[in-house]
């Protein structure tokens, strides 16, 4: 059962990541077609580029605050909208429009909104008497804006898969805990939770990969890396080495390392969210 | 608002006395719609303000201080901006192409989630942390490989039997539609959701004199709707908003896509605003029609009353 | 040198198949193409980010057309992309070993692609094309000596100045030099309450390299000189120190004003007298301000200091050295730089034909920023001239913004990016 799948994967998968970690070692001149191994050059290379380390720590604080958040506003609003409401298929709808529709028309219009005088951001903020900051041309807040867009956009999706897990939710769980007089609340993080493990496991993995490999709304948000580069995370910069630099060596260097990142991280998640095959 | 009321307003339907404490509940009702739809408007805003802007002259866009509302509304920018490329044939190749996808994954990916969740084989844990592994390398690594493979495959596109010659899957539909038909994310969560299946549904199954392929297709699978309508939404919407590798692996402007042909409203030195508006939400709806179909499968709630 | 640890024995396989596509990667690129060579009749194929949109394909799909009447035999297969994935579209293409016998690309390619053996001598001289074009828009297609690539159209920045809003202040003429220019946008600033209501004149809409290197040249810098940067010199830093001024001293302009893709210009919107901008802006104003064109409101001024200058990018035509068919292909080089196409692409695309005969051409002389650019092709400088010049461009806006947040001095921000430079030349492409 599991052979094409894994066919599949190994071919076109696969083999490009393999590839990744051999040019990492590498000197590959995509223009000349040479590849010569060069040890730990592209290693030594990366990380004596200050760009690229200010990139690492950008990742790392963009991710650290776009994923729980997103999680915990999804989390809650999946088990508000796991009702029959007739109003409930709208609320969803738009809770999950932002995941549907193409990023580069709808990060422009963030920038819009993000315009520091007129733009609805610092109009809503000038209501509570807060004199808002130049967000996208700041260099202290430019990666903040971006974050905001990236929750915005990533809640949807993360909705979707807990109001996926929540159907199989076993009513009979709750019918005891009523029974024995325990609140909603403590329902929630007695029962829900708990049962939402698996989902939870995934979502976060998820969203941790796809945190690390955010590019399109900054890419728009804050072309080139944003003011100062305060916005260039690892993606971008693996993006810049490959296309713009074409030091292929390099870039799969870079990469091999965002691989690393991300493989501590998962298996600090593993851990953090428990062995999920003992749930049931 | 206290986060209690709020989670208390969804779940008790029909299991306490519906006329108890009416006014109580009113509140609570009311005090949660009133926090969703705050929060829904939140999400939709900027739509709103795409749609409207998709609805303004140039001279309005320009004008400052800008505009709420258009001054006259241009519902010409739509026609207009699907002049600007061939739409038609792009809408029809993103649509084969995401229902391409879709399909593969859903049948790929489900086989593969269900064996990697339920069927004791040695090594599994190791594929599957493999599986993951996959996703963490970025796209723009990956890319040159892939195109170099699927260059490559044997006896297509004038190849020889190595893959040499011509030009394989280059400018073909087998191009457009195979790499990308199955997702590691997708068998992922079919994992996920298998996995949370109880043991003695498959127990009794194979009491029945069940094969593992029948408890796959006719036991475990019909539990995990939610999971199937889950990915398949994710597949045909991340398919449909694909714009890199359809544009790489093509020439040919007749196998080019939706994505491809709104990336001509952008112009290195000026966008094409209204229009670029206008074709996004034009975009934009299928997705959202398709998202009001696949409704329907999260909608149970409680109702299925779990897995017996 | 290289061994794998043992732990790693179970991914020998995976490896295997990681050098398996890097064999692959280089007998494609030493493979031969398909297709017959020599003879009259070929199939070519072309590469192009111009000629976008519906309107640009069908312009190229008919100019073809004449292409083959003329060439028979000849056929033509075009892949049209954007300059924003042109350099994915060329990678992939080259690594395939499947190079676009025709591909037109930007300035700054040329010398790497000439330089890793990409491109073909097209076999031309200086004094051959100097007949066709201005001797400066021939520079950027010409590495080590040789010409790689000819020009089709240009794109230029410039002064560009609100004729009304000086009027209005009493200023006749735009500024002779950038000393005179910061005085009269000093005086042409409006703050209300601290708030920013007009800039005198906006530096920050254009990309910021291309807006400061006309400054840098109009002040006598250059980038490099013997293939070593050179843009830290005591003219560079003035140059910096200018624009600085402009932001922090002078505040005519606040940092977040506006950003290159706003939707529209301070200048269109009269909340700025100037700017430094893109010769496109008479396309934008043309559509969101039409008025101002009407009644004789815009025009460009050069940026003047130690001398004129003219920022000039472009598009350019070049061939690839694997192309079986270089006769034909080079025939549609100079088919698409040629005196029919060359004005018509410019014109779809409002930029600046490179060839001298398109010059009284209704397009140039209605479109008035395209013809004070044709008028001042003279000053134009182009950026560029080192292999490595597309990784060094990338390293000049973080550079330059440090410098107009004050968080570096101009010297400082311009020692920083040299040295880099310096660094990246020595690794060499």
């Amino acid at each position: 059962m599991l052979a094409p799948s894994v066919i599949h994967l190994v071919w076109w998968i696969g083999i490009p990541v393999a590839a990744t970690f051999v040019l990492a070692f590498t000197d590959y001149d995509i223009l000349a077609g040479t590849v010569e191994f060069n040890g730990l050059d592209n290693f030594r290379e990366i990380f004596s580029d200050e760009t690229w380390n200010a990139s690492i720590w950008h990742t790392v604080v963009f991710t650290f605050f776009t994923v729980p958040v997103a999680m915990a506003i999804a989390v809650v609003l999946a088990v508000l909208l796991n009702v029959k409401m007739r109003a409930a298929v709208w609320y969803r709808t738009a809770v999950f429009m932002p995941h549907v529709t193409a990023t580069v028309a709808i990060a422009l219009v963030w920038m819009w909104m993000f315009e520091p005088r007129l733009g609805v951001v610092n109009t809503m903020l000038g209501w509570v008497g807060i004199d808002g900051p130049t967000w996208l041309a700041d260099p202290d807040w430019a990666l903040t804006a971006v974050i905001i867009v990236s929750i915005w956009k990533g809640i949807g999706i993360k909705m979707l898969i807990y109001l996926a897990a929540l159907q199989a939710m076993p009513e009979d769980v709750y019918e005891a805990a009523r029974i024995d007089g325990a609140s909603q609340i403590q329902q929630f993080f007695a029962i829900t939770l708990p049962l939402l493990k698996p989902a939870t496991f995934f979502v976060l993995v998820v969203s941790i990969i796809d945190s690390f490999q955010a590019f399109d709304q900054l890419y728009v948000l804050t072309p080139d890396g944003g003011p100062g580069n305060s916005t260039t995370v690892m993606t971008y910069e693996i993006y810049r080495t490959a296309f713009k630099e074409f030091n292929m060596g390099a870039a799969c260097a870079q990469s091999v390392v965002l691989f690393a990142f991300l493989l501590v991280l998962m298996l600090i998640s593993r851990r953090l969210t428990g062995k999920e095959e003992d749930v049931r | 608002m206290s986060a209690e009321k709020l989670l208390q307003g969804d779940t008790d339907r029909g299991t306490r006395p519906a006329n108890r404490i009416p006014l109580a509940r009113l509140l609570r009702r009311t005090a949660l719609h009133l926090v969703l739809a705050t929060v829904s408007l939140a999400m939709v805003l900027p739509f709103l303000w795409m749609i409207i802007t998709s609805l303004k002259t140039d001279p309005d866009l320009a004008s400052y201080p800008p505009n709420l509302l258009p001054q006259v509304w241009d519902w010409d920018n739509y026609s207009e901006a699907l002049e600007y490329a061939p739409f038609g044939t792009y809408f029809k190749n993103s649509l084969l192409i995401s229902f391409g996808h879709t399909a593969f994954n859903l049948v790929l990916a489900s086989t593969a989630g269900y064996a990697l969740a339920r069927v004791p084989f040695r090594g599994r844990t190791l594929v599957f942390m493999v599986v993951l592994a996959t996703m963490m390398i970025p796209t723009y690594t990956k890319i040159v490989p892939q195109y170099l493979i699927a260059k490559g495959i044997p006896f297509f596109g004038g190849n020889d039997y190595l893959g040499q010659g011509g030009h394989g899957w280059l400018d073909s539909w087998w191009g457009l539609i195979v790499p990308g038909a199955l997702t590691p994310f997708a068998i992922f969560l079919f994992r996920q959701f298998y996995l949370s299946l109880p043991r003695e549904l498959e127990e009794a199954a194979r009491i029945d004199g069940m094969g593992e392929f029948g408890i796959y297709a006719r036991v475990m699978t019909p539990l995990v709707k939610p999971a199937i309508a889950t990915v398949g939404l994710l597949t045909f919407e991340s398919s449909w908003n694909n714009f890199l590798w359809p544009l790489i692996i093509t020439s040919d402007t007749n196998l080019r896509v939706i994505q491809v042909g709104l990336s001509t409203f952008q112009q290195a030195d000026q966008n094409a605003w209204a229009y670029l508006m206008a074709g996004t939400t034009l975009a934009t709806i299928p997705m959202v029609v398709l998202f009001l179909f696949t409704q329907r499968y999260f909608v149970q709630g409680f109702a299925r009353s779990g897995i017996k | 040198m290289r061994s794998y640890p043992s732990s790693l024995s179970r991914r020998s396989l995976l490896g295997l198949g990681a050098a398996a596509v890097a064999s692959t990667a280089l007998t494609a690129c030493g493979g031969a193409a398909p297709g017959e060579s020599g003879g009259g009749s070929a199939s070519l194929r072309l590469l192009t980010p111009i000629f976008d949109r519906a309107d640009g394909q069908e312009l190229l799909a008919s100019l073809l057309e004449d292409f083959k009447k003329d060439n028979p035999g000849v056929s033509v297969q075009v892949d049209h992309t954007e300059y924003g994935k042109l350099n994915e579209k060329l990678t992939t293409s080259i690594v395939g070993g499947q190079p676009y016998d025709v591909m037109l690309m930007g300035v700054g390619w040329v010398p790497p692609f000439a330089e890793k053996g990409v491109l073909a001598d097209l076999g031309a001289t200086e004094a051959e094309l100097a007949r066709m074009y201005n001797p400066r828009v021939i520079q950027p297609g010409i590495y080590d000596g040789k010409v790689y690539a000819r020009p089709i159209l240009l794109d230029t920045r410039m002064g560009i100045y609100r004729k009304d809003i000086l009027a209005e202040a009493g200023i006749e003429a735009p500024p002779q030099d950038l000393t005179e220019l910061r005085e009269m946008a000093k005086e042409l600033t409006i703050r209300r309450n601290g708030e920013l209501i007009r800039a005198g004149v906006d530096i920050l809409s254009n990309d910021l390299r291309q807006t400061y290197l006309p400054v840098m040249w109009a002040h006598g810098a250059d980038l490099f000189d013997g293939g070593n940067p050179v843009f830290d010199s005591d003219e560079a830093v003035d140059a910096l120190q200018w624009m600085v001024d402009i932001i922090r001293t002078d505040k005519i302009e606040d940092y977040g004003f506006t950003q290159q893709g706003a939707v529209a210009a301070p200048l269109v919107q009269g909340r700025a007298a100037m700017m430094v901008g893109h010769n496109d802006m008479w396309r934008q104003i043309s559509e969101s301000a039409p008025e101002l064109i009407a009644e004789d409101k815009v025009a460009g001024f050069m940026l003047n200091q130690q001398r004129p200058a003219l920022f000039q990018g472009g598009t350019l035509a070049t061939m690839s050295a694997e192309t079986s068919h270089p006769e034909q292909a080079k025939k549609l080089v100079e088919f698409l730089s040629g005196e029919k196409v060359s004005p018509l692409a410019a014109e779809q695309r409002g930029n600046i034909p490179a060839v001298l005969s398109a010059a009284d051409s209704p397009y140039v002389q209605n479109n008035k920023l395209v013809s004070f650019a044709v008028d001042n092709l003279d000053h134009a400088f182009s950026e560029g001239g080192v292999p490595t010049w597309l990784e060094i461009r990338e390293e000049f806006k973080p550079a330059l913004e440090n410098a107009l947040l004050g968080d570096a001095t101009p010297a400082e921000a311009l020692n920083g990016l040299a040295r880099k430079a310096e660094t990246i030349i020595a690794e060499g492409p």
